[in-house]
């Protein structure tokens, strides 16, 4: 078993040169609140909270005492109560909250890096807050005052739970199916009453915290079909009374729990609205916004699952590296010596490819999360062009985030498996756990199909500039400063190869691109049919691109005589990067470009 | 000059890591004397007579009587001229005084020596035993705490003659109210010979009582604990063998039930001999263990208990 | 009353520590650095007192190169008041060393207790509290698990071979904590946000009149032997076989 430790070096690094911390603690938002020292501190007390606390519940809540449903009732074990409990004395469930509320008004980027750990400990536990956090945002940014005052101070502080309800048996990735009614309430009161089933709505009911607030779509009468008519609705389990104490139970119970792959840890409950006499509800903003008020959340809630992929394949790989290191099997090839002073498999070359793979991805993923988080920052910026640069780049990014990094964790988790051997498929020694529980991540919050189709569509070839006319202005312009920084790095006389595979890779991307302008319009199944890909193929080259900056600066700070060997490590992880990784971009750009006949050609019957 | 070795002892009798001191002691080259500073501690200095020193320097006066750091200090300062060279146990009792005595020398102290290398230079561990350094004193007086597992114990040697010496004055600086020595009749963790040591494997605290008691009392062992075991509430804190809880060095130390933590290894790598009882064998326990069983350990265990 | 509380930056206790090659020391390259953990359990108790209304000031101190400020910052927001930053640049500081710059400081500070963690998890010394005792002329306790004070007077049980005694000592005095004296908490976020805020200054050992030069030359620092473990017993009758007629240990 090993024990989670923040990988602290490669955050504050990705945080101070690639994500722009200096600039985003100057932004009038935060010059007052936080400075770097602090910053390095909050990272610091999480990093233990992370490792000393929340990691050990992982097993628990996933393998000893999952939380149990009777009766409509839900129990956590009692570790997760503690640790739930600690968490938000402690601060920490607050911290992404506005000032006003309880919360911190920290930087989105420091909350990134600090949920990172959370997720890193545990998934499962760490969807908790999320969701909360998730309802809180959705309530500060459409609900009347009244809802404002009355509720998030609580959810904020972590007394109250929050939850997202969209999904229904028939209602998954298309919300236009949604069926849940909400009528207005005969007393005239201006509250509502709401009938109707969701499912897979994460810790829909649990005993961790006092009361549980509900964010519930729904249907008003003779509403529109379609996404507008769609409603949000605020739906608690205990009323609440004027002087904030707790009332009757509301019509609404938890009818099941999931039995599920992964994140076990956690309740995704089966939610049955108004069996009696409807549950009441009181309507968030105007009628008829809700799906649009639960797009505004989309890149925020998106960008935190693609953390969850990043999170995951991290301890994965601290797992693995762990086992890697202790693990004695067989002499070495080529290491004579390794016969009579044995050598733990870390030193066997496949090993070793398996561990550097699952660093370098990581390590990749994290550096596109972290830019991302820091465009959130920037789009604050006072300066409008920054802001709409920002702004601009973190929605093209959104869905790399998402899409890349969940299904990128399949694979790396996969790999930690696999660098156990016979016993990674044991689940006593937790390799499997990291494998089943980011499997969901590629599917909640939008499929990585839907994330592609994002990308390929709504980011790049139906990007219009309306006073050019351009298309997918914001890709191309990335792209281009990625070909840029290319090649200017092809040209550095210690990180020249790198250049090289970068230029080749950003070229490819470039290429790639055109072609996804030219034939969304024309052939949108084709495109369609490549769009994972292509999303596969922008991750790589991101990420890529952004390993090579972190490179040419650790390069720059051992030419000055530094000696952490952080950076002879960022400078290694990135070749590696670029000589396994970089490198199928070319391959990439002839299966987008050229097979996406061949996915569409075999009749339907013939299946 | 001479060397002087401080006795850790509870007057009637010496304490053993008093015999591991002399015998280190007994390396640097000149002659050795003990000091027994006590009250009515007249049987520890007859023993202390023929444990290897030239000579026994008594102490007995009342202000002894609570081994009180102060008054300890007190003494050992005015006897130091004579002495190249102060030795004490690592022990609780020795690492209470010893640096007290060399801040009143002005002089460094050296923890935990495991080596001697000549008579100013020495090998100590640092990072929980996971490096050694060896460190060099330029000081006058070379004050030193021993880890007695590190140095066997002398044979008995022709007593040596026990001379009385001036008690210093009362410092009063410290007043003993209580003691709570633990009444088991088991070895202390930290002196036994041999350790039975469980870990998480054993299941609850009841198993760890029904499976490791027997096999302690039937070897004269101490009983130990994992830090896994600890937390889950098996036994009290101070059972742990680690980086944290007690370093220890048996003879024999049998492990039940410990998957071999980098904490745990740390307390306990220095045994001379280690046994390893686990079902699963690829726990890292077995990588530093002599002798390793492959086998349930409620089944195992018994059996090595009427085996023996 | 005031208390003094010491704190060290050291290699976090989760890290494996390995000796370099060379043997100059141990590899310390990007390794993570946390307060020693007997240090916060100080911390904690003094924290307490002051929680208790029997202290009014927590004061900690660090000696060390300038980063001990993050130590210092650890110390802060958990409930520290104030922290003094003793910046030595990279000279090693050796325990006595320390002890004497202490003793400039309760010189400045005049506090009437000292609280020391009982020893430090990179030198293994365990030897700060004690000498800092002995240059005051002041009663010292080490290896505190329960400590109360009043009247001007501290009650300590502390951990010995075998058991526990209880002792009672006049302020002033420094006590030295063990594993089980308390659990140190863990630092709220607000107060994180705090700590920033709180005073921290900084002073040199030359500025306190103290020599610091080392007494103790590390000649070499190397890996302890490795054990050749590995060897498996087919069963209980070959185990006590071996233990008795092989290793000859029962």
């Amino acid at each position: 078993m090993s024990t989670y430790a923040a990988p602290l070096n490669d955050m504050r690094f990705l945080m101070n040169e690639i994500a722009g911390l200096k600039d985003i603690l100057a932004l009038p938002a935060f010059a007052d609140t936080v400075d770097a020292d602090t910053v390095d501190s909050i990272l610091e007390e999480a990093a233990k909270f992370a490792a000393e606390q929340i990691d050990p519940i992982n097993i628990i809540g996933d393998r000893k005492q999952s939380p149990k449903w009777d009766n409509g009732v839900v129990t956590v074990s009692p570790e997760y109560k503690k640790v739930s409990k600690l968490f938000c004395e402690n601060g920490w469930h607050a911290m992404p909250g506005n000032q006003e509320f309880g919360g911190q008004g920290l930087p989105s980027l420091v909350n990134f890096a600090v949920n990172e750990m959370w997720r890193s400990a545990s998934i499962a536990f760490a969807l908790c807050p999320m969701l909360t956090m998730g309802a809180v945002h959705a309530i500060e940014h459409h609900a009347s005052d009244d809802l404002k005052q009355k509720y998030l101070p609580k959810m904020i502080d972590g007394t109250w739970g929050g939850t997202m309800n969209l999904t229904e048996p028939q209602a998954g990735s298309d919300l236009t199916a949604i069926r849940t009614k909400a009528v207005p309430d005969p007393s005239g009161d201006g509250t509502y009453r709401i009938t109707g089933t969701k499912i897979f709505i994460t810790w829909g009911e649990h005993d961790m915290a006092e009361n549980l607030i509900h964010l519930v779509l729904a249907r008003l009468p003779n509403s529109d079909p379609g996404l507008k008519g769609i409603s949000l609705f605020l739906v608690p389990k205990f009323l609440v009374s004027d002087d904030g104490s707790l009332g009757e139970r509301n019509d609404l119970i938890c009818s099941a729990i999931e039995h599920k792959l992964g994140i076990k840890g956690s309740a995704t409950a089966v939610m049955s609205y108004g069996d009696k006499v409807g549950a009441k509800g009181w309507l968030i903003g105007k009628e008829g916004n809700g799906v649009a008020y639960m797009f505004t959340m989309m890149n925020h809630a998106r960008i935190h699952v693609g953390l969850e992929g990043i999170a995951v394949a991290e301890r994965a790989y601290q797992h693995a590296l762990a086992y890697a290191r202790e693990r004695i099997q067989g002499a070495i090839i080529g290491d004579a010596e390794s016969k009579t002073t044995p050598k733990p498999i870390l030193f066997h070359p496949d090993v070793r490819r398996l561990l550097m793979d699952m660093k370098s991805r990581t390590e990749a993923l994290r550096a596109i999360g972290y830019f991302a988080a820091g465009q959130m920052d920037l789009a604050k910026s006072p300066d409008p062009a920054t802001a709409k640069k920002a702004q601009a780049n973190l929605e093209l990014l959104t869905p790399i985030v998402k899409g890349w990094s969940t299904e990128s964790s399949i694979d790396i988790t996969s790999e930690g498996v696999q660098v156990h051997g016979g016993t990674g498929f044991i689940e006593e020694t937790g390799a499997a756990q990291y494998y089943r529980d980011c499997r969901i991540t590629a599917i909640y919050e939008g499929t990585t199909a839907i994330q592609a189709n994002d990308y390929i569509g709504r980011k790049t070839a139906r990007e219009v500039n309306k006073e050019t006319g351009e298309t997918g202005f914001t890709a191309r312009a990335l792209y281009k400063e990625i070909a840029a920084f290319a090649d200017e790095l092809a040209r550095d006389a210690k990180l020249g190869d790198i250049g090289k595979e970068l230029q080749e890779a950003a070229k490819a991307l470039i290429d790639t691109t055109e072609w996804a302008i030219k034939t969304y319009g024309p052939e949108p199944q084709v495109a369609s049919a490549g769009s994972v890909l292509y999303l596969k193929l922008g991750g790589i080259v991101l990420g890529g691109w952004l390993l090579a900056k972190s490179a040419r600066i650790a390069q720059k700070k051992l030419d000055a005589g530094e000696t952490d060997g952080y950076y002879k490590g960022k400078i290694a992880t990135t070749r590696y990067y670029a000589k396994h990784w970089l490198v199928q971009a070319q391959a990439l750009k002839r299966e987008i470009t050229e097979g996406g006949p061949s996915v569409l050609g075999l009749d339907e019957p013939l299946f | 000059m001479a060397i002087l070795v401080i006795a850790e002892h509870d007057h009637a009798s010496l304490k053993a890591a008093t015999r591991n001191t002399l015998a280190a002691a007994a390396r640097l080259g000149s002659e050795v004397h003990l000091l027994v500073a006590g009250s009515n501690a007249g049987g520890a200095a007859a023993q202390g007579a023929t444990a290897g020193a030239a000579r026994v320097l008594l102490a007995d006066a009342p202000q002894y009587a609570e081994q009180s750091a102060e008054n300890l200090t007190a003494l050992i300062v005015s006897l130091a001229g004579g002495y190249s060279h102060i030795l004490a146990p690592a022990s609780s009792f020795g690492k209470n005084f010893l640096p007290r005595v060399a801040a009143q020398l002005d002089v460094a102290q050296i923890s935990d020596i495991v080596g001697i290398v000549s008579a100013d230079t020495f090998v100590r561990p640092i990072y929980a035993g996971n490096a050694l350094a060896t460190v060099q004193s330029a000081d006058a007086v070379k004050v030193i705490s021993v880890r007695s597992t590190a140095f066997d114990a002398p044979p008995e040697s022709a007593p040596a003659p026990v001379e009385n010496v001036t008690a210093t004055a009362d410092t009063g600086l410290s007043k003993r109210l209580g003691q709570e020595l633990t009444k088991s009749e088991r070895p202390e963790l930290g002196a036994a010979k041999i350790i039975v040591s469980g870990g998480r494997g054993l299941g609850s605290g009841e198993n760890y009582k029904k499976i490791l008691e027997p096999l302690a009392d039937k070897l004269g062992a101490a009983l130990g604990a994992s830090r896994a075991a600890v937390d889950a509430g098996f036994v009290p804190n101070d059972f742990q063998v680690g980086q944290t809880g007690k370093i220890v060095a048996p003879q024999l130390y049998i492990a039940v039930g410990i998957s071999g933590a980098i904490q745990h290894l740390a307390g306990m790598k220095d045994s001379k001999v280690i046994v390893a009882i686990n079902k699963n064998p690829d726990e890292p326990i077995f990588q530093i263990a002599d002798y390793g069983l492959v086998a349930d350990l409620n089944d195992a265990v018994p059996e090595l208990v009427a085996a023996l | 009353m005031k208390v003094l509380v010491p704190v060290k930056r050291v290699v976090d206790s989760n890290v494996k520590v390995r000796a370099k090659a060379d043997e100059t020391g141990v590899d310390l390259a990007n390794v993570k650095m946390a307060m020693n953990p007997f240090d916060e359990i100080a911390v904690e108790e003094a924290v307490r007192l002051k929680e208790k209304g029997v202290a009014t000031e927590v004061v900690v101190v660090s000696c060390g190169p300038a980063i001990c400020q993050e130590t210092l910052r650890t110390a802060l927001a958990v409930g520290a008041d104030r922290a003094i930053l003793v910046d030595a640049g990279d000279v090693e500081l050796q325990p006595l060393a320390v002890a004497k710059i202490l003793k400039a400081l309760v010189a400045k500070e005049a506090p009437q207790l000292v609280v020391a963690g009982k020893q430090a998890i990179d030198d293994d010394a365990n030897q700060v509290g004690q000498m800092l005792a002995a240059l005051q002329g002041w009663p010292q306790v080490t290896f505190a698990s329960k400590v109360d004070v009043a009247d001007g007077k501290a009650k300590v049980t502390r951990e010995i071979d075998g058991g526990l005694e209880t002792l009672e000592v006049p302020l002033p005095a420094v006590i030295t904590a063990d594993l089980r004296l308390n659990e140190p908490r863990y630092a709220k976020l607000p107060d994180v946000m705090k700590a920033k805020k709180k005073p921290l200054e900084t002073t040199t050992p030359a500025e306190l009149g103290v020599d610091v030069a080392p007494r103790l030359k590390t000649l070499k620092v190397s890996e302890p032997p490795k054990r050749q473990g590995g060897g498996k017993v087919a069963d209980v009758a070959d185990l006590v076989n071996r233990l008795k007629n092989e290793a000859k240990v029962i």
